[in-house]
């Protein structure tokens, strides 16, 4: 144990290096898989065969296993952050894409009947009245994706992305050796205080966000 | 490490149950059931063409025949299988316990233990299993190590759905029950379970779906698996191989949730 205690203080550095670039990462996927899945979601929500198509598409996207999607993107991308970034964010569309949809169909019909009373267009009832009210569930939506991406995030070392990933692979490449454990263990332990980073950290924005009369 | 978990720990546990509650799907239209083994088909068809119509040189050769892949497809279906299985086995009773009234003081440590759990990087548990065991003990245990990771990790889903599922069983039925005279255990498994079914049966495609994704970065640990033919390709920087290995591991996933789901419809007690 005290072993373990060591190899955290000598590679400090690198901890924490690897971890900002785990963060970088799955916070860049995060924020494109959000606008992009908002974005799916608000267009799909009011018919049924665009909704359906929508949800399995991103549905199946997240059925592909991430060690075949990450290979997959290297010919067209090659290696490093960039495959890994667009393989994330296709990861992370369903939870985002599920969540509009559902929030913005629960949003009560009548206030949005009210909102077209008062002479509100559809542009501006979405903007004003269905967004702020579904947001919570969305917010609900983009934690779930952070917490899956930060554990994916960790499989884009085998092309070359950065991360938490690397310290695992690493030591997978050293069984054997004294190293190969505390390399394992160190990269798990990142990747789960990463994951708690980002759900406290949007759990707070979600609040900061969500519009105060609905809190 | 505990102590950096602690202040996390209820946010985790609040987290939503969304990836894993069942879509409330209308009847599915017949193009839904056509299209993605069509599509699949293609993309293999795709697939063949490419391969057979490039000059391959003898490391290609020696992954890309068909017996090789035949006999990586089986391993994967094998550790696929086996560790579905054991999740069943496990989790589904395990949910069971967890929701009687006598454990009642354990169910908010463990749903969320479980939800921490979640956070937890299957490469990173495959990879703990893999160098303790290639470490440790000394002799290639490259399958069990892999099937014990599947198996902790994928019990997550199910154990929690499972316990989901009962709890939302109507209060009222259940006392219906009772008052016909039905027992203990009658009322768990002619009304509890049958009513909860579909919630399980979404936890246990979720997975199902998980150990094939993970069994494919088994091969890192020696255990085979469609994984292997990647690492092959990536080892020797083959792109024909990788590809190769890829698309296939992606068929076999998409095909085996393409299955899932219709077992989720059939399963499904009528009436619901």
């Amino acid at each position: 144990m005290s072993e373990f205690f060591d190899f955290l203080g000598r590679r400090y550095d690198d901890l924490i290096e690897v971890g900002l670039e785990h963060m970088y990462l799955v916070g860049i996927s995060v924020l494109l898989s959000t606008a992009i899945g908002v974005f799916i979601g608000v267009t799909t929500y009011r018919t049924e065969r665009p909704r359906e198509i929508a949800l399995a598409v991103t549905g199946s996207f997240l059925t592909i296993p991430s060690f075949a999607l990450f290979i997959l993107m290297i010919p067209i991308m090659g290696i490093g952050a960039p495959p890994v970034i667009v393989a994330l964010t296709m990861y992370g569309l369903l939870p985002v894409v599920r969540n509009t949809i559902t929030g913005l169909r629960e949003v009560d019909q009548a206030t949005v009947e009210s909102a077209k009373g008062m002479g509100m267009g559809r542009t501006q009832r979405l903007v004003r009245i269905e967004l702020p009210l579904a947001w919570p569930v969305i917010v609900t939506g983009v934690r779930v994706t952070a917490l899956v991406l930060v554990g994916i995030a960790a499989v884009g070392a085998i092309v070359d992305g950065p991360g938490y990933g690397t310290f695992i692979f690493d030591g997978l490449a050293r069984v054997g050796s004294p190293a190969a454990i505390n390399l394992v263990v160190s990269g798990m332990l990142g990747v789960i205080v990463v994951a708690i980073l980002f759900d406290t950290l949007l759990a707070v924005l979600g609040k900061l966000t969500t519009s105060r009369g609905i809190q | 490490m505990t102590s950096s978990a602690a202040p996390g720990a209820p946010d985790l546990a609040a987290a939503p149950q969304a990836p894993i509650a069942p879509v409330r799907r209308e009847r599915r239209s017949v193009g839904s059931y056509v299209f993605m083994p069509i599509f699949l088909a293609l993309v293999c068809a795709g697939l063949y063409l490419y391969v057979s119509n490039q000059e391959l040189d003898t490391i290609e050769q020696r992954a890309l025949n068909a017996g090789n892949i035949t006999a990586a497809l089986l391993e994967h279906l094998r550790l696929t299988a086996i560790s579905t299985v054991l999740v069943i086995l496990i989790a589904i009773p395990l949910g069971v316990l967890l929701t009687r009234p006598f454990t009642g003081s354990y169910r908010g440590v463990l749903l969320t233990l479980a939800n921490i759990g979640q956070a937890v990087p299957t490469i990173g548990l495959l990879a703990l299993m893999g160098v303790g065991a290639l470490s440790f003990i000394d002799i290639d245990i490259g399958v069990t190590a892999a099937i014990i990771a599947l198996v902790a990790y994928a019990v997550l889903p199910v154990l929690r759905n499972t316990m989901v599922g009962l709890q939302q069983v109507d209060e009222s039925i259940l006392e219906a029950g009772r008052g016909m005279g039905i027992g203990k255990f009658g009322v768990l498994s002619r009304i509890e379970l049958p009513l909860s079914v579909p919630i399980i049966l979404a936890g246990v495609r979720t997975a199902l779906v998980i150990n094939v994704g993970t069994a494919t970065l088994a091969a890192y640990i020696n255990a085979g698996g469609l994984g292997r033919i990647i690492v092959a390709g990536l080892s020797t920087n083959r792109i024909t191989v990788q590809i190769t290995g890829a698309l296939l591991t992606a068929v076999l996933a998409l095909l085996i949730d393409y299955l899932a789901g219709i077992a989720e419809d059939v399963l499904r007690p009528k009436g619901l």
